[in-house]
Order: structure tokens, then C-alpha cells, then sequence
């Protein structure tokens, strides 16, 4: 991603967005029993689309307004999404995924392991209320609701950052081939 | 770079759990929501179609289902008020007979402001909502917040125009209750992932609680741990009690009367209930459907 005010304006208003419909819609509805999560699906999309770097910023900010905006403790949900975001954003630079549907799998993974992290963070700083076993149902359904939800946030994320990526995401790759580690020894290394 | 994130995050929590309510990081926070609130307002209004379209959906599935349950509650709340009504004149005329003043009782007294909720906190482990009224309304913090159906949690902060309200759901919450007809008083706490679920804890194990009894709001008479609400808000009823042996003290659960997953509307109790002193008139017995 080029670091310029474009690109930062768009991935301010993902975020902004992503909280304002998060706090005052989707986080209201209740479907088979569970919720949308919609802030870690779109700093895992912004992090898959831009790299590491830019998706621990953007995880961080989104963690902030969160922490700001909702009156919470301030740095708990930014510490959890930057490293969401880092972490999305190195998996994409190290295995590069082409599949069409690899933002379902993303989405789920990043979902499961923010609410994972998040419950753990709330222990760590101190939490010591009775925790329900229904808690693991919501998790999944959370999971599998925000699996839902992935192809449409990731197409919106991709559109709105078209112009400020180094690669164009709707331009379908091939998979980078893994450079040739046998064979002769000139040829090793050389990615033919 | 994400070391010193990871570094400011830490910092951060450091210092918003070192510091008091009035300290940079809590100012800096409610400025935030000033920022935020008019922002999250016009969504909540905006969006309020699409909340209402997939609720409507959602309703009608459980609405058949509720239909039968709600005639055989009716039913037996019909009974109930014939003894409530009964029990109301007695104590009216006890009242008289030993000149004691009426308890101060919700809702008489308790001066609501109608709030509209603008944004709800997406995480189970903080239960918090944001509505549209703050301190230039009257609101100010530790006033008790309820719903249509009973008590849904308490102003945690204020600014001019937006309040943040902890829900009875939040991991913080404890409210002092008792269970009824009893009394027997306990505390309600929440259980973190089923807002359906509160437990009423530290009753008093030789009391014996039934399975749909009442709770509510205990108050408090001293005046120097006086409770946040006034005696009498309905919180839930009884669900399930938990046999325990081995422990001090007998745990039940409740599910709450308030439907806290959909807040539209709530009312902020800006004034505690008065002390009434009883009037030489016994109140009449209300007509039994």
C-alpha cells in the first residue's frame, strides 16, 4: 500500500464506518441466537489487502475509537486488533492465498482468534465475574455469522483501497511458485 | 513497529487503570464520545429501518411460540393480584395502626428522563450502551436506568448531550436484591456470554426460593451505604436454584425481566423516590379481571 493521505483517508473511513454500523446496527441484531462482529472482519480485510504494517495501524485505530467511543478501557481492544491486523497481514505476505474463497477462512480464523484474545486479555486485567458455558456457542456463532458476512465486506474493503494498493486486488493472481530449492546448484534459489 | 503498539496499548492500559474518573485518559475518552455521539446518533436513526426489518423477522418466529406461555403467565398473574391486592390494604391498615411512614418505592417520585439508546458496545465483556441524553438533561452517574420490562443497569458517565449506561449484564455489575414474597436479599451479578442469566448470590440458605419468584431491587434504608436504586425495580424472576451443600450460602438464577438485547428506548430515574407519610385513606382493592 502507498503511505499517502488517500490511503489513509479510505482506511480511516473503513474503520469509522465498520464502528458506527457496528455500534448502532449490527450489534443489535440477534441471528439464531447470535452477533455480528464487524470491526475485526474489516481490519482483517484491510490487513489481508494492504500487509502487516498497515493492518496493525489500522487494527490499532479501530481499537482506540473502540475503546474511546464505547467509554471502555482504552488500549485493551487496540492491543488485540493490532496484532490481529499484523498477524493477518504477515499470513498474507508469507503463504500469499489466491483462492477465491480464502477471505471466508480468513474471516473465520480472525474472528475466533479476537474473541479468544479478547476473552483472555479481559482476565488479565483482572476479570472475576462467573463466565457462562454459553459463551463458546456465542463464539461460534459469532464465527460463523461473520464467515457470512466475509465475501461482502472483503469486496467493499478491496474496492474502496483499489487505488492506493501496490497490487490490483480484483486482478486474479496465480499463486507465487516456490523457488527451486534442488537441482543443479546454478539453478537453486532462481525462481524459474 | 507493532513492538511500540503493542508498547503504547500497554502504556495505555497502564495509565486509564492508574488514574481516577477525572484523570487525561477518562477526559480524553468522553471527548471522544462528544465527537462520537451526534455521529452515532444520526446511524442509530439511519439504521433503526434495517434493526426493525430483521427484529420483525426474527419475532415472528418466536412470537407462536411466546403466544401459549404468555396466556398461562396471565393466568396466574390474575391470581397473584388478588393476593397482592389483598396484602396492600393489610399492610396499609398496619401502617396506620403503628403510624409508620410508606416506604420509598419505585416508581413514585423518580423524575424519568427518556433516553434513546444510539450505539451498543459489540463485546460480551463489556455490556455497555451509549443513549442520547447527559448531564444537560439532568443525568449524572450512578442514576439507575430501566426499561419497560424492569431494571436495565446504571449511568457510568456522562457528557452534555450522551450518557454511557452499564447494563445489569456488564461484568461490573452487583445489585443488591431481594427475592420475593421472601425478601430474602442476595446480590445479582451477571454471567459473561448469557444476558439471560443473572445469578442471585449470597441469599441465605436456610430461606427457601421458588421457582419463579419475583426479584427486585432491595434499596437500602442506611444512610451510609445507600443503594444506587430505589427499593422495588423488578429485575427478573426466578428460573433455577442451585444445589449446593457445601457452600455457605444458596445461589439462584434469574433471567431479567429486560430484553437487553433490544434497547430502543430506556429511562434514566433522575430523582430517588420520597418517603410518603401515609394518609388516613387505605388504598382501595384494585378490580380483579
Amino acid at each position: 500500500m502507498h503511505l499517502s493521505w488517500a490511503s489513509a483517508g479510505r482506511v480511516g473511513a473503513i474503520v469509522l464506518v465498520s464502528f458506527l454500523l457496528q455500534v448502532s446496527g449490527l450489534g443489535q441484531l440477534r441471528l439464531l441466537g447470535g452477533s455480528f462482529d464487524l470491526i475485526p472482519l474489516a481490519v482483517a480485510a484491510v490487513a489481508y489487502y494492504s500487509g502487516s504494517l498497515p493492518g496493525a495501524v489500522t487494527g490499532f485505530s479501530a481499537g482506540l475509537l473502540l475503546g474511546a467511543g464505547l467509554g471502555q478501557a482504552l488500549g485493551a481492544a487496540a492491543l488485540v486488533l493490532a496484532a490481529l491486523g499484523y498477524a493477518v497481514g504477515r499470513y498474507r505476505e508469507i503463504r500469499d492465498p489466491a483462492h477465491g474463497l480464502a477471505p471466508i477462512a480468513v474471516a473465520a480464523a480472525s474472528t475466533f482468534a479476537y474473541l479468544l484474545v479478547t476473552a483472555t486479555v479481559s482476565f488479565m486485567l483482572g476479570f472475576e465475574g462467573a463466565v457462562s458455558p454459553l459463551l463458546i456457542r456465542e463464539t461460534f456463532l459469532t464465527v460463523l455469522l461473520n464467515s457470512l458476512l466475509a465475501m461482502p465486506v472483503f469486496w467493499i474493503v478491496a474496492k474502496t483501497l483499489r487505488g492506493v494498493l501496490d497490487d490490483d486486488p480484483f486482478v486474479r493472481r496465480r499463486r507465487r511458485a516456490r523457488p527451486i530449492e534442488a537441482g543443479p546448484i546454478g539453478l537453486r534459489g532462481l525462481d524459474v | 513497529m507493532l513492538a511500540a503498539l503493542v508498547g503504547v496499548c500497554v502504556l495505555l492500559l497502564t495509565a486509564y487503570f492508574g488514574e481516577g474518573a477525572g484523570g487525561i485518559f477518562h477526559t480524553l475518552g468522553r471527548g471522544a464520545q462528544v465527537v462520537l455521539s451526534p455521529i452515532e446518533e444520526g446511524a442509530s436513526r439511519a439504521l433503526k429501518p434495517v434493526r426493525d426489518i430483521v427484529g420483525w423477522v426474527g419475532d415472528t418466529f418466536t412470537a407462536k411460540g411466546e403466544n401459549g406461555q404468555l396466556r398461562a403467565e396471565v393466568a396466574q398473574l390474575r391470581q397473584q393480584i388478588a393476593g397482592t391486592a389483598i396484602n396492600a390494604r393489610d399492610a396499609a391498615q398496619l401502617r396506620l395502626m403503628f403510624k409508620m411512614e410508606k416506604d420509598s418505592e419505585y416508581p413514585a417520585g423518580t423524575d424519568p428522563v427518556t433516553a434513546r439508546v444510539i450505539s451498543q458496545s459489540p463485546t460480551v465483556w463489556y455490556s455497555t450502551i451509549q443513549i442520547d441524553k447527559g448531564s444537560s438533561d439532568g443525568v449524572d452517574t450512578d442514576q439507575p436506568v430501566v426499561t419497560a420490562g424492569g431494571l436495565a443497569g446504571k449511568v457510568v458517565s456522562t457528557t452534555g448531550g450522551s450518557a454511557t449506561v452499564a447494563l445489569i449484564t456488564d461484568a461490573s455489575s452487583a445489585v443488591s436484591a431481594e427475592v420475593m414474597p421472601k425478601g430474602v436479599r442476595g446480590v445479582v451479578k451477571p454471567q459473561v456470554g448469557n444476558p439471560n442469566d443473572l445469578l442471585v448470590d449470597y441469599l441465605q440458605k436456610d430461606q427457601k426460593i421458588e421457582q419463579n419468584d419475583t426479584v427486585i431491587t432491595s434499596g437500602s434504608t442506611s444512610a451510609r451505604f445507600e443503594s444506587l436504586f430505589p427499593r422495588g425495580i423488578p429485575i427478573g424472576e426466578v428460573t433455577r436454584i442451585e444445589p449446593d451443600e457445601e457452600q455457605l450460602y444458596q445461589r439462584v438464577h434469574i433471567r431479567p425481566y429486560a430484553d437487553l438485547h433490544k434497547l430502543d428506548l430506556v429511562q434514566v430515574l433522575t430523582a430517588k423516590p420520597q418517603v410518603v407519610p401515609e394518609t388516613e385513606t387505605a388504598p382501595a382493592v384494585p378490580e380483579v379481571p
